[in-house]
């Protein structure tokens, strides 16, 4: 036990700030990227609902992107933008869009046509259905969208290591190159352990944006 | 005033409407009624342009309503629909001032709509205001559904089917309140159904619809009277009351009658009396042809004498009627002659049976109100 706590303070001696500071960074990464693919997918996924006859092409066209290693995409747009966090923040905020788009456009068109039928009953413009009524009722499905996106960027964002960009990623691929367990974990527990408590963030939001009048227990 | 010219609908070669014309009052409760596929629910939506006609126009008092723009024409319009549609995540009173917030209404002036409209239908403001529509009963979410299509006071309201789907108690509640609403308020109600009883309970004014074409427009009282072809009469079903065939005194015939022979003794019809607890008994000759009644007040007058039956007691006082006369002369001499029943006998003379008073009034219930 002793041994332990040894070993951990020499590691704070010689990785400490590496450590703050990859996690710093890594979580930049996460935030930004998920926030941009946020806004992205739901952009997206809302003017697909508009067209869905378009859905037959541009879903299995975004599921054949999906399949695209991230490494691969990243190594690809280094090419282009180079050795800087942008490159990272691209790819990762492309990839974080996905699930929020998907998500968007499946919660939109799942909404009954009873009450897209009253709202234009009522008078209500398309945009404003959009907002108060249909936005509402998919918040739901698309938070589950923001959910998946976050805890899959919280491991995407390792990748930024391999062109050089830090994050808990460092740890990893030092670790793996060196035969190093414990750096290899000293990265992949802080991923972990981020990933669960980012996720546990966006139910407590999940259940906030939820209207009371659709959460379990009063709905039908 | 609404007004249909020359209006057609048609999706690919199936003809939903075919010309349709007509005019609806203001203030009146208009009923759109006819078998499924009829065009009724088509009609309805192109009021408020949920649909649009391929050819043809709609005016509300004498305005094109193609060149209002939707969303202000659905806003000066009321809308109920079967399915009801509240917004789950809005709460009643949100749900009721939809199309006043879409207004531009003053905060204020949605919360004193919300209040009155509440208490018109008995439903306390401070019991329902904040709940939600899915922790309501179906009755009323719908009655919800009709105040949200008041709140900003149009002159129309259109209902889709809105008691559809609701328990005949319920409807019969809510129909109730419905008709209320618009005789007090005084909306134009343009309403679709395929329950005849509905209609006919409801309406100023019917329009039957068939293959995307008028049948008849009509006062429910003269739909009834004369429906104009066989599908509305059949629509019409057990509402309808056919003139054209009389009752016969068949129809109400009392047969379980208590008949002796004249040739019976006195103690004998007297027992028989006492024990089916009538006043008189009908005699019959050996041939069993009427031959009169005996009465108790006669036996009791005559028990002095030693009789050895009943023949010299008996009298043809009782009014007759032949089995192939008429009801309603068989009824005026019940009503006229004062008679307790009168005796109905076949062309042989024998006894066919009795018409009693309470034998007529029941006939008579089940003719107008049916069994």
């Amino acid at each position: 036990m002793t041994r332990f706590f040894t070993s951990l303070s020499t590691f704070f001696d010689i990785y400490g700030d590496m450590f703050v500071s990859s996690i710093q960074k890594h979580l930049f990464y996460v935030l930004v990227s998920v926030s941009i693919g946020f806004v992205l997918g739901l952009f997206f996924g809302i003017l697909l609902s508009r067209a869905p006859q378009l859905s037959a092409i541009t879903l299995p066209l975004i599921s054949v992107f999906q399949t695209i290693p991230g490494i691969v995409f990243i190594g690809i747009l280094f090419l282009y933008t180079g050795m800087e966090p942008i490159t990272v923040l691209i790819a990762l905020s492309i990839y974080a869009m996905f699930p929020v788009l998907k998500n968007t456009y499946t919660g939109l068109l799942g909404v009954e046509k009873q009450y897209l039928e009253a709202a234009w009953g009522c008078g209500m413009t398309p945009m404003q259905t959009l907002l108060q009524v249909e936005l509402p009722l998919a918040m739901p499905n698309i938070i589950g969208g923001l959910r998946l996106s976050t805890v899959y960027t919280v491991s995407w964002a390792t990748l930024a290591a391999i062109i050089g960009l830090g994050g808990l990623g460092d740890f990893i691929y030092q670790g793996v190159s060196s035969n190093n367990d414990a750096l290899i974990l000293a990265g992949a527990i802080p991923a972990a352990i981020m990933a669960v408590v980012l996720g546990k963030l966006i139910d407590r939001l999940q259940i906030a944006v939820t209207p009371r009048g659709l959460r379990k227990g009063g709905a039908k | 005033m609404i007004r249909f010219e020359h209006v057609t609908k048609q999706y690919g070669d199936n003809v939903i409407l075919n010309d349709l014309n007509f005019e609806i009052e203001e203030g009146k409760f208009v009923i759109l009624i006819g078998p499924s596929g009829c065009g009724k629910t088509t009609t309805l939506k192109m009021i408020n342009r949920l649909i649009d006609p391929n050819s043809g126009r709609i005016y509300i008092d004498d305005k094109d309503i193609n060149t209002i723009d939707k969303p202000a024409l659905r806003r000066s319009i009321g809308y109920v629909i079967q399915q009801i549609g509240l917004f789950p995540n809005m709460t009643v009173a949100q749900n009721i001032s939809v199309v006043p917030r879409l207004l531009k209404y003053p905060k204020e002036k949605c919360d004193q709509i919300v209040h009155e409209l509440l208490e018109m239908v008995n439903m306390p403001y401070e019991q329902y205001a904040h709940k939600y529509p899915s922790e309501m009963s179906g009755g009323q979410q719908q009655r919800i559904g009709v105040l949200r299509a008041l709140a900003a006071s149009p002159p129309i309201v259109l209902m889709d089917e809105p008691f559809g789907a609701l328990d005949p108690m319920t409807r019969t509640v809510l129909q109730e309140e419905v008709k209320k609403l618009q005789r007090k308020l005084n909306k134009t109600i343009i309403f679709v159904t395929h329950d005849m009883e509905e209609a006919i309970s409801l309406a100023d004014v019917i329009i039957f619809m068939d293959k995307g074409e008028i049948a008849q427009i009509a006062s429910p009282e003269e739909m009834l009277r004369n429906p104009a072809n066989d599908l509305i009469r059949s629509f019409l079903g057990k509402h309808i009351h056919d003139n054209n065939e009389t009752l016969t005194i068949s129809s109400f015939l009392r047969t379980n009658i208590f008949k002796v022979g004249a040739d019976r003794g006195i103690l004998e019809c007297t027992e028989l009396m006492a024990l089916h607890g009538v006043d008189t008994l009908l005699v019959t000759d050996s041939d069993d042809r009427y031959l009169g009644t005996v009465s108790i007040e006669e036996i009791n007058e005559h028990s002095h004498e030693k009789l050895d039956s009943i023949a010299p007691l008996v009298r043809r006082v009782m009014p007759e009627a032949s089995i192939t006369d008429e009801a309603k002369a068989c009824f005026d001499k019940l009503l006229v002659k004062g008679g307790n029943y009168v005796v109905v006998l076949n062309p042989d003379q024998t006894i066919a049976g009795i018409v009693t008073r309470s034998s007529m009034a029941r006939a008579l219930a089940s003719a107008v109100w049916g069994d």
